[in-house]
């Protein structure tokens, strides 16, 4: 079989490039560093302050004082409190092990997967496919594990009574949901849209003269993937493998709703449970001693990170030279490829969705016949007659639009000063930018309430508070615009220079142009994000900027399922023509379908 | 009747109430020179900013309110964590927020910093046994733990009648109770049983009894029949999830523990007058009746006129009412059992 290897002509010039690194940050000009200055500045500004919270908090006692109040002291208690306790070593951390592994693993191939036969095959209805894959993202956390429950309950789960129909079995089971492998699975399946939208990204950028070279050379396709695809998108590989170990560590919904009825208790679990204590106040240094681990996590798998993809010349595939796409035959690959597009459509998209119209129409009803003559629209009527819901809903799209543009522009620089540039704190900027992920978002949003509520700028209780605390969230805008940057060779840059362009002119002309997959798959994922979050906009609302996501977790709260399932069902309404439009964008940009 | 844990206590205030509650029948209590003085004030503040745990408990108000007392909009916030708000608030001298409404323990560590505003609420014609916290706060609905079960699943006859009846092998695996109620349960029960028998009574449930104790609303489990009994649901709860297509009753065993939810004005609020009316109509007959009416909010304090107050009483109940006197004991229950409802 024919060896593949890489261009060693641009690795090359990328030795030649690092040489003239001095004369380099000369062509930048006063604009260029200025733009980088306020960019360093703004991640500084959004990323610090709830860093410093979540390292002071945790040293903060005692439980009865807010961190910031009087009287509270500096104090190891919480940290003894929580790594003292038997309980994080013989169950709390096996299992947080066990899940995040299982979930991330589940993701990553059907992820990978997914996003390989969209972005690099020829399966049909691809853009359609494209927007049903994100669709997992938009339900509500919640909705998509009582979907779950509703599918695989022990007793009355569809799948159980329809296997158990099947073959004569008894009146519970055989599969239930509410076990680690449950979890596993609804988590898994659930974070895949994040993955598959990271990865088709990658995927896209990438040129596929090198998997052309090795399907010219005879290889299969599958040897394709594992010797060409997968090393050379390493970069665009291990920033969505670290963000999707991170996010599943933090997440509490499906180890709340799935893993708790079973007694499995998880990181994330322990840190709901600090936050809504039996008694007294949130015991927000506890919930900041059990996150340090995330951070700690995430300094690690920065430091992998980095360790791996330390010759970045290697991940060089966008040069000066124009490429083709091309898209692998699937033939008789074709329908198992359609199969398993569907049943991921069926479990991920279509049965969460289904559960949520459903809902909004007929709140807990069973889907028979006989149910369909009481559907209600009273659930929408109530929503669109309330001036809150068109409030909340402009809330939102501001929000949600303003801070994903805000932290998206804020990661290309971020990227760029880290990868282009020789400045010697670049590298904590590449640090603290990944950090942001692993701060929880109460904790971001308590450091948000103190500092706006401490600045004479009137910014408390208003949208531009919420705009404002979204915007910390840097790790995915910066990981994923550094794997793409990674992809695009300087000397295009270099090209552009050398014909007199300014830099500014060149980013503008050249850089971003080449982004654009990445910078939308960013947008996409940040706006979503903006417009799922509660916990942030939870601690810092007024009746001025109610958003979307807590008017509908309100709703849920108050036991008002279809007035939920209707915010929800909007939600999601008017979040996917925006995915769909931008997915148009990027398709229309590279003149291909 | 109705055996109160503080009875004595409960029996004077009735007394004082009573001798109170002639001086107001012989005037609606809307007419009493003190609240026409307080509306003409609240008028000029224009507006009242409300918080209570959830919006449900905000966004019945204005209609009722504004037909007794218009010119005034309420704006309220329903925020499960407005403690630690109202407290960062008035560190940073920020007030927003007029009157607060929470349980009567969710409110001890904003009343601990003295944040609440004293009012003397005799001349408003609030009764006195239900004035809380010497003046910082008035007593308005309760939520009254019950066993809830599923009408399409459950006939009357087979109910059980008890809370050891729930120990009974027919109910083995068809129990679910929600993580944050069921300790709080066994708190209130501790009261009555002592820690001991309510540890074993909570350990035999999870069990033996498989109770499932989940975060997931608990009228989809009731709905398909994955479970059939909800254990410490509230009362309101019941009239909820019927509305919301699952037809629940609710039982009433012979001990009936209950939160005590009360309203608060806060010092240094924007509309102090305001956020004053708005207690005193939410504390009155009037308001208490356009609360059952809009949210299924009871109260079964001592002189509550609700339904459920009365199914109490008919039942020979023992009413366990949350109170101050009781909140360090039950504190305590609350993280042991926990700990057991968690599997920590």
């Amino acid at each position: 079989m024919s060896q593949i290897t890489l261009p060693t002509g641009a690795v090359l010039r990328a030795r030649i490039k690092k040489a003239n690194s001095a004369e380099k940050r000369a062509d930048i000009g006063w604009l260029g560093w200025t733009i980088i200055a306020l960019g360093a500045a703004a991640a500084l500004f959004f990323i610090l302050g709830p860093l410093i919270m979540l390292l002071t908090t945790a040293f903060r006692g005692p439980q009865d004082l807010l961190p910031f109040e009087d009287g509270a002291q500096w104090t190891l208690s919480n940290l003894a409190t929580v790594y003292l306790d038997k309980a994080l070593y013989t169950s709390v951390l096996p299992n947080t092990l066990i899940f995040t592994a299982g979930s991330v693993t589940v993701t990553f191939i059907v992820a990978f997967i997914l996003a390989w036969l969209v972005e690099r095959t020829d399966l049909p209805m691809r853009n359609g496919i494209y927007t049903i894959i994100l669709f997992p993202l938009l339900v509500p956390g919640i909705v998509l594990s009582i979907t779950w429950i509703f599918l695989l309950a022990p007793k009355t789960g569809w799948i159980n009574v329809i296997i158990r129909s099947l073959f004569g079995l008894g009146d519970s089971g055989p599969l239930n949901i509410f076990s680690m492998g449950g979890m596993i699975l609804a988590q898994g399946i659930g974070l895949v849209p994040f993955v598959f939208l990271l990865l088709s990204a990658a995927l896209r950028s990438m040129n596929p003269a090198l998997e052309e070279a090795s399907n010219t050379a005879g290889a299969s396709p599958f040897t394709t993937i594992r010797k060409v695809t997968l090393p050379v998108l390493l970069p665009g590989l291990l920033a969505p493998l670290i963000l999707a170990t991170l996010i599943t560590l933090e997440q509490f919904e499906t180890p709340l709703v799935i893993g708790f009825p079973a007694r499995i208790n998880v990181f994330s679990t322990r840190i709901f449970f600090e936050l809504n204590p039996d008694t007294d106040l949130p015991a927000y240094g506890r919930a900041a001693a059990v996150a340090l681990p995330f951070l700690i996590c995430g300094i690690l798998l920065l430091l992998i990170y980095n360790h791996l993809i330390r010759r970045a010349e290697s991940f060089v595939t966008v040069t000066g030279k124009g490429f083709r796409p091309m898209r692998f035959p699937l033939g008789r690959w074709r329908i198992p490829a359609i199969a398993f597009v569907a049943v991921y459509a069926l479990f991920g998209a279509i049965l969460p969705g289904f559960v949520l119209v459903w809902a909004s129409l007929f709140g807990y009803a069973l889907p028979t016949f006989d149910t369909l003559s009481t559907i209600s629209f009273d659930g929408y009527v109530d929503l669109f007659n309330n001036p809150k819901f068109w409030l909340a809903a402009r809330n939102t799209f501001i929000v949600a639009g303003a801070s994903a543009v805000i932290v998206t522009s804020i990661g290309v620089i971020l990227a760029w000063t880290i990868l282009r540039t020789q400045l010697a704190m670049r590298w904590v900027l590449d640090f603290i930018s990944f950090l942001s992920l692993g701060i929880p978002a109460v904790i971001a949003g308590l450091a948000s309430m103190l500092l706006y509520l401490s600045l004479p700028i009137g910014v408390y209780g208003t949208v531009l508070a919420l705009v404002l605390a979204y915007s910390y969230r840097m790790a995915v805008s910066t990981r994923l615009t550094r794997a793409a940057l990674m992809q695009i060779h300087a000397e295009l840059e270099e090209a552009s220079s050398a014909s007199g362009a300014q830099w500014f002119t060149t980013i503008r002309r050249v850089v971003l142009p080449l982004l654009t997959p990445s910078l939308v798959a960013s947008f996409t994922l940040l706006f979503i994000i903006g417009f799922r979050e509660f916990t942030i906009p939870t601690i810092l609302q007024s009746p001025d900027n109610s958003v979307l996501s807590v008017m509908m977790w309100q709703a849920f709260q108050a036991g008002k399922t279809t007035q939920a399932a209707a915010v929800g069902t909007m939600i999601v309404l008017f979040v996917i023509p925006i995915i769909f439009g931008l997915r148009r964008l990027v398709l229309a940009r590279d003149g291909r379908d | 009747m109705i055996a109160h844990r503080n009875a004595a206590a409960l029996a004077l205030a009735a007394v004082i109430g009573l001798t109170a509650g002639k001086a107001a029948a012989q005037t609606s209590w809307y007419d009493l020179p003190a609240v026409k003085a307080l509306y003409e004030k609240a008028k000029e503040e224009k507006e009242v900013v409300f918080w209570a745990p959830v919006q449900n408990e905000v966004d019945w108000i204005q209609s009722p309110f504004s037909k007794r007392f218009p010119g005034i909009t309420v704006k309220g916030t329903g925020d499960l964590q407005a403690a630690t708000k109202l407290i960062a608030e008035a560190r940073a001298n920020r007030h927003s927020v007029d009157v607060w409404q929470n349980s009567l323990g969710g409110m001890i560590e904003v009343q601990k910093r003295g944040l609440f505003d004293k009012v003397d609420w005799q001349p408003y014609g609030v009764t006195p046994g239900n004035v809380l916290f010497d003046g910082e706060g008035i007593a308005v609905h309760n939520f009254v733990y019950s066993t809830l079960y599923a009408k399409d699943f459950v006939k009357d006859a087979d109910l059980p009648k008890s809370w050891d009846d729930l120990l009974d092998p027919k109910w083995r695996g068809k129990m679910v109770a929600q993580d944050f109620l069921f300790p709080r349960l066994m708190g209130f029960l501790a009261v009555k049983w002592g820690a001991e028998r309510t540890e074993k009574w909570g350990r035999a449930l999870i069990n033996d009894q498989k109770l499932l104790i989940t975060n997931a609303p608990r009228e989809s489990f009731l709905k398909t029949g994955e479970r059939i009994l909800s254990i410490g649901d509230s009362i309101s709860q019941s009239y909820q999830y019927t509305e919301n297509g699952v037809p629940t009753g609710y039982t009433i065993f012979e001990i009936v523990p209950a939160v005590q939810f009360m309203i608060s004005p806060m010092k240094n609020a924007p509309h102090p007058n305001a956020g004053r009316l708005l207690a005193v109509w939410l504390a009155s007959d009037e308001g208490m009746e356009a609360r059952e009416k809009n949210t299924y909010g009871f109260s079964i304090r001592p002189g509550s006129k609700s339904h459920v107050a009365a199914e109490i009483e008919k039942a020979k109940a023992t009413v366990v009412l949350e109170d101050v006197a009781s909140m360090a004991q039950r504190a305590d229950f609350y993280k042991k059992f926990s700990g057991i409802v968690r599997g920590q």
